[in-house]
């Protein structure tokens, strides 16, 4: 862990100061936990305090600070017996949050969520109406539904469609948190059919049972990992158009260079292999394969030939 | 620990004082400043920058009676401190809640909960979301709430705006405001603005009551090109339709059959980005009218098909 600039422990102690005032004395512990800090930064802290007060210093004038038997107490802390006044940023960051929380459905029925954030952006001179925030696209039914699996910890049943290979299928799942990342729900579960972690995304789920029976506690270190390539993934270098680029900003690469000719080669790790048909189709004469693997190389033109089927146009 | 002693103090010192207190007078009065002039100066202003930046309101004020004219220095209170929102602690506790699930970057949002006063949250949420940061995010905020114009550069060239709303769409923030120069409202992508936006006084300008209503800002992206609108049907398979119908608003969804496809009418003002929609469903979706978007996507194809490539 790095050490807290001057500026962190300052903006900390100004929130601590009045918040142990109020309620001194505080035992340790629980300053800890509140302010997330452990017991020696705390009580370093603590000891600068004593030092804190105006001219001319004398001890009326210092903040008085007491920790003794494991209680915090502190006295004479004017002026800083209430707390600063929250910055612009840590306002939109409290206003996003609830905002957030209630576009999923049923996550704050009776609403103490909105009552609360109405009073404090009344407090702060904001608008929430000002900030909107859309997590995702997902049928609220199937948000509502996975969300009060997850709380209840009831095992679901799935009905998913795996866009990377383009296939749908049931399967029992043991579902831990619902994670939302640049624009899309995902559902964090244990797969009993794959036997393992994984990750469903929620607009690609066609129906959810929740089951009559107890899902598995989730493992403590749940950790939210965006995609990363798998070493047996095949490896793909497209030289892409300028009106392509946009790939290198959306998806990850392995490698990306701009050619003299201003196109941009780029190799990609293929981890599904329609993900790569979808890509290949929507680029069409944008992208050409430089070098793929021999069952990749005509990759699209087979899928735009199938489509051309489907056209009647084949 | 010496300097966090310092800026304590002199937090402390101008919060304290009913006039403004001018550098010598602080220098004197705050423990801890070097002894030469030139780093006592730059020590000083590096204080008062840090504390500005975590949002600590020092005022510049004429020390009064000082000839020559002297830059005095003090915190209003009014300015410092926390109005007390008067929460019940139900609301605190969901405020709590929602701030933990619900962060931007690396959240601020849990720090400002501290000065809210309350507990930790002792329940965890079944949700959680990490919005990324975006170092204009909060002098945007500031702006749109006290209604000052900002300036910025947007790619390559200055705007002059009125903001009116910020939002997290598709992955991303935006700005909307009204573009002086351009005179129209206009949405811009927070991560395409250069360098730092600039914000004036506050105050100048009002906001739209229809730019009050909290929806959506940025529309869909087939709905964003320049071509005369066109009315678009989609015929969607069965086994993709519950993509479909997480993907599109209800009242595009026009008919459902009963082997479970669906059909989807939507307008179109950018054919290649609405093409693009058609593709993402492979082969599971069809355009059924109109006929010239069936065509060009039917020629489109043929020429990925016969492996054909723009030339450089």
């Amino acid at each position: 862990m790095s050490r807290p600039t001057a500026a962190e422990q300052v903006r900390r102690l100004l929130a601590l100061v009045p918040w142990l005032a109020e309620r001194s004395p505080v035992p340790v512990e629980e300053a800890c936990e509140r302010f997330g800090i452990d017991e020696k930064t705390l009580m370093r802290e603590l000891g600068v305090l004593s030092m804190v007060g105006v001219p001319p210093y004398s001890p009326d004038t210092l903040i008085w600070v007491d920790t003794s038997d494991g209680m915090i107490t502190l006295d004479l802390v004017e002026p800083f017996d209430r707390p600063l006044r929250l910055t612009y940023e840590q306002a939109l960051d409290l206003v996003a949050a609830g905002r957030s929380i209630r576009e999923v459905p049923g996550a704050d029925s009776d609403d103490p969520l909105q009552r609360g954030l109405a009073k404090l952006a009344d407090a702060l001179g904001v608008d929430p109406q000002q900030v909107h925030v859309g997590l995702g696209e997902a049928r609220d039914e199937m948000l509502d539904r996975l969300t009060h699996a997850v709380e209840h910890g009831k095992r679901v049943e799935l009905d998913h469609y795996t866009s990377g290979r383009d296939e749908r299928t049931v399967r029992r799942v043991d579902p831990f948190r619902l994670v939302a990342d640049r624009g899309s729900w995902y559902l964090i579960g244990w797969c009993h059919r794959s036997e393992a972690l994984r990750y469903f995304r929620v607009d690609r789920v066609a129906g959810v049972e929740v089951l009559d029976e107890d899902a598995a506690d989730p493992p403590d270190d749940l950790e939210w990992e965006r995609y990363v390539p798998g070493s047996d993934d095949p490896r793909v270098t497209l030289d892409l158009a300028p009106s392509a680029r946009w790939v290198v900003e959306h998806h990850p690469y392995e490698s990306a260079e701009e050619l003299p000719d201003g196109r941009t080669r780029v190799t990609l790790a293929i981890g599904a292999p329609a993900w790569f048909e979808r890509l290949l189709v929507v680029l069409g004469p944008d992208a050409r394969i430089v070098a793929a693997p021999d069952e990749l190389a005509d990759l699209g033109a087979r899928t735009a030939r199938r489509i051309l089927a489907r056209y009647g146009a084949g | 620990m010496q300097k966090l002693e310092r800026l304590l103090n002199l937090t402390a010192v101008l919060l304290h004082t009913a006039r403004p207190l001018p550098a010598g007078e602080l220098r004197q009065k705050v423990p801890g400043y070097p002894e030469s002039d030139v780093a006592f100066r730059r020590s000083f202003e590096r204080d008062k920058d840090d504390l500005r930046e975590m949002g600590v309101p020092i005022e510049v004020e004429t020390v009064p009676g000082a000839d020559p004219p002297v830059d005095g220095y003090r915190i209003p209170r009014d300015r410092y401190y926390l109005p007390d929102p008067g929460l019940e602690p139900d609301e605190l506790a969901a405020l709590q809640l929602a701030a933990a699930a619900i962060r931007i970057g690396d959240g601020t949002g849990r720090e400002a909960l501290w000065s809210l006063g309350g507990d930790r949250p002792t329940t965890t949420s079944a949700i959680s979301a990490a919005l990324p940061s975006d170092p204009n995010l909060g002098p945007l905020f500031e702006a749109v709430s006290t209604r000052s114009p900002v300036r910025f550069t947007y790619r390559e060239q200055d705007r002059s705006i009125h903001p009116y709303r910020l939002g997290f769409q598709l992955g991303r923030w935006y700005l909307r405001g009204h573009d002086l120069d351009r005179d129209d409202v206009r949405v811009f992508r927070l991560d395409r603005i250069d360098g730092e936006v600039e914000v004036d006084a506050p105050g100048r300008f009002e906001i739209p009551d229809g730019e009050r209503d909290g929806g959506e800002l940025v529309a869909d992206r087939w709905e964003l090109g320049s071509e005369p609108p066109r009315v678009a049907r989609l015929l969607v398979d069965a086994d993709q339709a519950p993509i479909a119908l997480a993907q599109f608003d209800p009242e595009d969804i026009v008919a459902e059959h009963p082997d479970g496809s669906i059909e989807v009418a939507i307008t179109v003002t950018d054919p290649q980005a609405f093409r693009s929609l058609a593709l993402s469903y492979l082969d599971h979706a069809e355009i059924l009218e109109p006929a010239e978007l069936r065509a060009e996507l039917i020629s489109w194809l043929e020429r990925i098909a016969v492996g054909e490539e723009t030339a450089p």
